[in-house]
């Protein structure tokens, strides 16, 4: 690819370096490979859906079609948006660490690192699409729709990467950052409409600011895209598309522009 | 500006030296309206120093004296506190033990890490494997973690990497020191050879006579200042008559 700088074609072969051992570091001397990487969701999944679904006995909201009528498969399509901006949000801190020692004595850009860990990332959410796009392919409860849901992905993955490059900085830092962060995402689930539905939040009544802050913080209009997506089968609503991306967009640029300026100072890190 | 060189402009790198530095947030938010104790060092003050394309470029001057931190400054490691540093070219630093390494990859994936860094194709470095390997005589181990890797087979394959990738500008720190005499031996010549091919080459050391030998140039850094800069043999006699008297003020002051 003669077209390419030599800055950029350097940064690409760091990225799918640190992408691979990610992916590699993951799976090695694992005998069932990328089972375990199914495991996680899964388990989340089924667990969720009989907490909820069973004992509590939420009802899934009615599809298009009523066969994915499922709350397993309603937790599922909002799961795998929330995960992939979790799974970069957390990862992007063990990401920098891991990188540190190394940046004391050579320099590379930095953010390769962190952009490769989210690679790897985003490889097993592909994955995981996969298998969502196969079962909702098997219960036909699928239409073109299904775009967004990569849409809704990559704003995710987006919102994360930006997020992640701003709390590493700090938990180069200070390496408490990344409790706090585990604490926050906690709490911050259920500020999402994962486990609970947006009936749920009718039927009891929420309303005013915190309503405002549920429906419209950056995770839940990633998750809602998703699920009108491949859940529902609805094209989103626009305003919703224009938020998620401006989020996603944004806050992406932020945290590159800082993670730029603060990433010197790691070598300096003791 | 032409390929090989560096040029540093009025360079100063200043330190934070923080006792009790919080290293978590729960400590930083216990320690909210207290003064901060830091100071602020200077390893480096108002450097300037043109190193032209092809020339060997010798940094003395004794410990603390900032020789490294110029070297890292040079390598794009750390950013100056003011000033500016500018090389142009392929620029491979062989800096400290283990430099550019990563302890829990192997030998052989460390060459590719390190070639991707210096922004080299894995294909590129495919076929210098061989002759890395070689040159460092790492041999079986270049697949084993470089973790269990002895100080002596770091370097060894550090400089092998260092010198193999056809640098423009190769940066190289006392580390050579280490390897075993016959080893030091094979760096010099291959450092001579990359000279001829019209690598620029800084090189630190405390070994006055091996910089004479060696340099084209010699910078003499005293306290964060470059206090010298010109032929070997008159930068080595300023500062060894300076290390003298050094000396001698220091025996009469205990006497």
């Amino acid at each position: 690819m003669p077209t390419l700088s030599p800055s950029v074609r350097k940064s690409a072969s760091l990225i799918y370096h640190f992408a691979e051992r990610e992916s590699k570091a993951r799976y090695k001397r694992s005998l069932l490979g990328w089972f375990w990487s199914f495991m996680n969701p899964l388990t989340t999944v089924l667990v969720y859906g009989f907490v909820f679904g069973v004992v509590y006995g939420a009802e899934a909201p009615p599809t298009s079609n009523g066969n994915a009528e499922n709350f397993g498969l309603y937790l599922f399509t909002g799961l795998i948006v929330w995960s992939v901006f979790t799974g970069v949000v957390n990862g992007s801190m063990g990401w920098l660490i891991g990188v540190s020692d190394l940046r004391k004595k050579i320099y590379f850009p930095t953010e390769t690192a962190l952009l490769g860990g989210a690679a790897a990332n985003a490889v097993q959410t592909l994955l995981e699409a996969v298998v969502l796009i196969a079962i909702m392919l098997v219960l036909a409860n699928i239409s073109w729709t299904l775009i967004f849901l990569f849409l809704a992905l990559t704003f995710s993955m987006l919102f994360g990467l930006g997020v992640g490059f701003i709390v590493s900085v700090f938990n180069a830092r200070y390496r408490d950052t990344q409790y706090l962060i585990g604490i926050l995402l906690n709490v911050a689930f259920f500020g999402v409409p994962i486990v609970y539905t947006q009936k749920l939040l009718d039927d009891g009544g929420v309303d005013g600011f915190l309503r405002v802050v549920l429906d419209w913080n950056p995770p839940a209009l990633f998750v809602e895209i998703s699920r009108d997506a491949v859940y529902f089968l609805e094209v989103p609503q626009w305003n919703r598309l224009l938020a998620a991306a401006a989020w996603g967009i944004i806050t992406f640029a932020v945290g590159w522009v800082y993670f730029r300026d603060q990433s010197m100072a790691i070598s300096e890190e003791p | 500006m032409t390929v090989g060189s560096i040029t540093v402009r009025d360079v100063s790198k200043k330190f934070r030296l923080e006792r009790n530095r919080p290293s978590s947030i729960k400590e930083a938010m216990l320690r909210i309206g207290r003064k901060s104790e830091a100071d602020d060092f200077w390893v480096l003050r108002d450097i300037d120093l043109d190193i032209p394309p092809g020339s060997f470029f010798g940094l003395i001057g004794h410990n603390g004296s900032g020789k490294s931190t110029l070297l890292r400054l040079m390598a794009g490691i750390h950013r100056p506190t003011s000033g500016t540093i500018d090389s142009e070219g392929r620029l491979s630093a062989l800096l400290e033990l283990g430099s550019g390494f990563h302890p829990d990859l192997t030998g052989r994936e460390n060459v590719y890490l390190n070639g991707a860094m210096l922004g080299l194709s894995r294909k590129q470095m495919a076929a210098s494997m061989d002759s890395i390997i070689d040159f460092s005589g790492i041999g079986d181990f270049i697949d084993e973690p470089v973790k269990i890797y002895s100080s002596g087979m770091y370097v060894r394959l550090g400089f092998a990497v260092s010198v193999n990738v056809d640098p423009e500008i190769l940066l190289v720190d006392e580390v050579i020191a280490v390897g075993d005499e016959e080893f030091q031996r094979r760096c010099m010549s291959h450092m001579n050879m990359l000279r001829e091919r019209g690598t620029t080459i800084v090189l630190v050391s405390h070994n006055t006579s091996l910089m004479s030998d060696l340099c084209d140039r010699l910078g003499w850094l005293d306290h964060g200042r470059l206090v010298d800069v010109g032929e070997p043999e008159d930068v080595v006699a300023n500062y060894l008559e300076a290390v003298e008297t050094g000396d001698r003020n220091r025996l009469t002051t205990r006497d």
